[in-house]
């Protein structure tokens, strides 16, 4: 085990310590500003220009007042009708994009969450104009019913009106949410899998390219070569995400403080805090810790067994790797449909059977558990991950020690499931 | 430090080892003594290579033990004794010297401190100083050989197996690993050495083995091996030599260059009735001596006729 360990150690030194881990773990941050970043500015650049009625039953939003303001921003612009639009006209057709109920307020109070209805989905670069006109009739109507002085202004302060945007169309905003990060989340294990996986490749290609294996195997057995590998690499993505995660909670905690002074910036966070406020962050969080772990034992030591059974050609190691890549790509397929459905059956099987569960369970994760993925589902899945990874391990340490020693004979799987399962 | 007491330091007893279609090892027994420089010999593909494998641990015997140190051997214990310069070697070409040699020092259970240590030592006793934070990918091929050698035996192993250790030096290092060798089997340690090269096996062992076809056909010192090869041949000098009468002599001549011959004598003769014979002759006989086969000799009449890349025999 300390020798496991000593081989543990050089492996995530080495690759840590390396150029190319340094700049790829600052290069991604970087890209996750410029991606935020630009949600913000497209957001900017897709506002849009909304006609909302309003139907007032408070009797403060008066026609005066709402025209007044249509004058200053004619961006959107309110209408005040008397009832709300016809049933059968509740649409497009309707010539309105939304509309707002405004019940019989109490002025001293305002009222945090008036539902804006609308018939498609804005976003709050183009409702949040909307809800600033409101506010300023509100303001202006506050003003003129109080005389100034120190307790009215902190009334006015307090008081005022807030929007929740409500998509009447598709009761299931959340939905979005989910499938968001269900994709996200899929296709950063998909990722790590094919990277970190064809590292390990590479890393046993690189061992008997050089000659050392059998200097090594003279002092250590097959098995805990490959597994210090395996785990060393597997150290270093760990490593890798840990430095990402933190990363993200600063810029996520500053974006907050720094609040509206950074004007787009402020409502990508926003918008990424309405978002993460829908999910259960640690659930996903620590299952993807489990699945992306998992995964990657799962797939790595199959392509440690094809890296030492390969001889320098990268071509033969790609032939050989391909059914097992099919698989990682077949998961980004079953995924896509787990997505569309997740509770479908496609979905539940593919997140169960270990070689697709770590992506297509990582899609379905975020809908909900135990509402969308029943406990025993999530349960079944893992139990059956660990089991399958304890025997592609094994399984690859088999061909491992006869692999690493064998030169120049072109190897097939046939040949490499027979070293599996005889003695020796 | 007992240079040459005639205890076993390792003991293989009818070794086996098949793969799937192919008798790699098949009944090998060896006794090798403590302090011996043990040549092990052989074509390519005669199962010397399985044997040194089952030897290091690397392999299990399909049957047969493996006695260490006078105990079964237990690889995963005695890995640590035993230190293995296979044939083919390499290293971490990105990784830098100093930190190479500290990381197989330690696979082989040395701590770090005690394994910084010997480096040292070693790298002061042969130059290499000043290469700790070269990487290795910028050394020469022979540097890169005397780093291996250094790190088959950094962990001061009491078996020491070098499967050609020769190949890629230039004379001059040669010679240094060759006196290493020789300090080292001074000291108590025993050496395995492989290889090809048989004018080295003379030179540097004092007990051989030769396999072929996965089996031992000979297994004795380098004396022995000699005499027991020995073609009765003979190089005599002198003068009237080129006057002989063959008739009735005990021998026939095989080359004659000048004043010498080289004869083979025939059976039921010896050196004694050659010698009289010569004198009888009136020969003034100037040098008369046994001419003994190079053991190159001997490897090529054992298995000259066996293919260099033999066809395993099927089970």
């Amino acid at each position: 085990m300390k020798k496991t360990w000593i081989i543990i150690e050089r492996e995530y030194l080495t690759r840590v310590r390396k150029k190319t881990f340094v700049i790829s773990t600052l290069l991604f941050p970087l890209l996750y500003v410029a991606l935020i970043g630009g949600m913000g500015f497209i957001a900017e650049k897709s506002k849009e220009t909304l006609t909302v009625a309003v139907i007032d039953s408070s009797g403060y939003f008066t026609k005066e007042a709402i025209e007044a303001e249509n004058q200053v921003d004619p961006s959107s612009s309110l209408v005040l009708l008397s009832n709300a639009p016809e049933q059968s006209k509740q649409d497009e057709e309707s010539g309105y994009d939304g509309y707002i109920e405004i019940p019989s307020l109490n002025w001293q109070q305002g009222n945090d969450s008036l539902v804006f209805k609308t018939y498609k989905s804005y976003g709050s670069a183009s409702t949040g104009v909307v809800e600033a006109k409101l506010n300023r009739i509100w303001r202006r109507l506050l003003n003129d019913s109080l005389q100034l002085d120190m307790r009215k202004q902190m009334i006015m302060a307090q008081s005022k009106i807030g929007l929740v945007t409500k998509n009447i169309s598709d009761e299931q905003a959340n939905s979005a949410t989910a499938e968001g990060i269900g994709y996200f989340a899929g296709f950063l294990v998909y990722f790590i899998l094919l990277i970190y996986g064809s590292q390990v490749m590479m890393g046993v290609m690189e061992e008997k390219t050089n000659r050392i294996a059998e200097v090594i195997v003279s002092s250590v057995r097959p098995f805990q070569m490959m597994l210090g590998k395996i785990l060393g690499i597997g150290a270093v993505a760990l490593t890798q995400f840990l430095i990402w995660i933190v990363f993200v909670f600063v810029v996520y905690n500053v974006g907050i403080k720094s609040g509206t002074s950074m004007g787009f910036m402020a409502e990508a966070v926003g918008g990424v805090q309405r978002m993460i406020g829908s999910v259960n962050v640690p659930l996903i969080l620590g299952c993807f810790a489990f699945y992306f772990l998992g995964g990657f034992f799962f797939y790595a030591s199959l392509y440690g067994a094809i890296g030492s059974a390969v001889n320098e050609d990268m071509r033969e190691a790609q032939s050989l790797s391909f059914p097992i890549t099919m698989l990682v790509i077949l998961s980004i397929a079953i995924m896509t449909a787990a997505v569309a459905n997740p509770t479908g059956p496609v979905a539940v099987w593919g997140s169960i059977i270990p070689f697709s569960s770590p992506i297509v369970m990582m899609a379905r994760i975020p809908y909900g558990v135990p509402g969308t993925v029943p406990l025993w589902q999530l349960g079944l899945s893992m139990a059956l991950l660990i089991a399958g990874f304890l025997f592609t391990v094994w399984f690859a340490g088999k061909i491992y020690r006869t692999g690493i020693l064998m030169y120049g004979k072109k190897v097939t799987w046939k040949e490499m499931i027979r070293w599996a399962f005889t003695k020796g | 430090m007992q240079p040459t007491t005639m205890d076993s330091i390792l003991s293989l007893k009818h070794l086996r080892k098949h793969f799937e279609s192919q008798k790699a090892v098949d009944d090998i027994s060896l006794e090798i003594e403590r302090g011996q420089i043990f040549g092990l010999l052989g074509p390519n593909g005669a199962g010397k290579t399985t044997l040194i494998r089952m030897i290091t641990g690397i392999f299990y015997p399909d049957q047969g033990d493996i006695f260490f140190e006078g105990k079964k051997f237990d690889p995963l214990v005695d890995v640590a004794k035993i230190g293995y310069m296979p044939e083919e070697r390499g290293l971490y070409k990105k990784m830098k010297v100093g930190e190479q040699a500290l990381y197989l020092a330690q696979l082989k259970g040395l701590s770090r401190q005690a394994a910084k240590q010997k480096i040292e030592n070693w790298f002061g006793r042969f130059g290499m100083e000043s290469w700790w934070d070269k990487k290795v990918e910028d050394l020469s091929k022979g540097m890169g050989q005397k780093l291996q050698f250094v790190t088959t035996v950094l962990h001061d192993p009491s078996l020491i197996i070098l499967d050609e250790p020769f190949s890629g030096l230039d004379p001059v290092n040669s010679n240094l690993i060759k006196d290493e060798i020789f300090r080292l089997a001074q000291e108590g340690s025993t050496i395995i050495f492989s290889t090809h090269r048989m004018e080295q096996v003379e030179e540097i062992c004092n007990h051989i083995a030769l396999v072929n076809k996965g089996q031992k056909i000979l297994d004795g010192t380098v004396q022995a091996v000699k005499q027991q090869y020995k073609q009765h041949q003979y190089s005599v000098s002198g003068e009237g030599l080129n006057k002989l009468s063959m008739n009735q002599a005990p021998f026939t001549v095989v080359s004659q260059k000048d004043n010498t011959l080289i004869i083979q004598i025939a059976a039921q003769h010896n050196s004694s009735t050659v010698l009289r014979f010569l004198l009888e002759q009136n020969v003034e006989i100037s040098a008369f001596h046994e001419l003994l086969p190079s053991l190159n000799d001997i490897f090529i009449q054992l298995v000259g006729n066996t293919p260099t890349a033999r066809t395993f025999e099927k089970i």
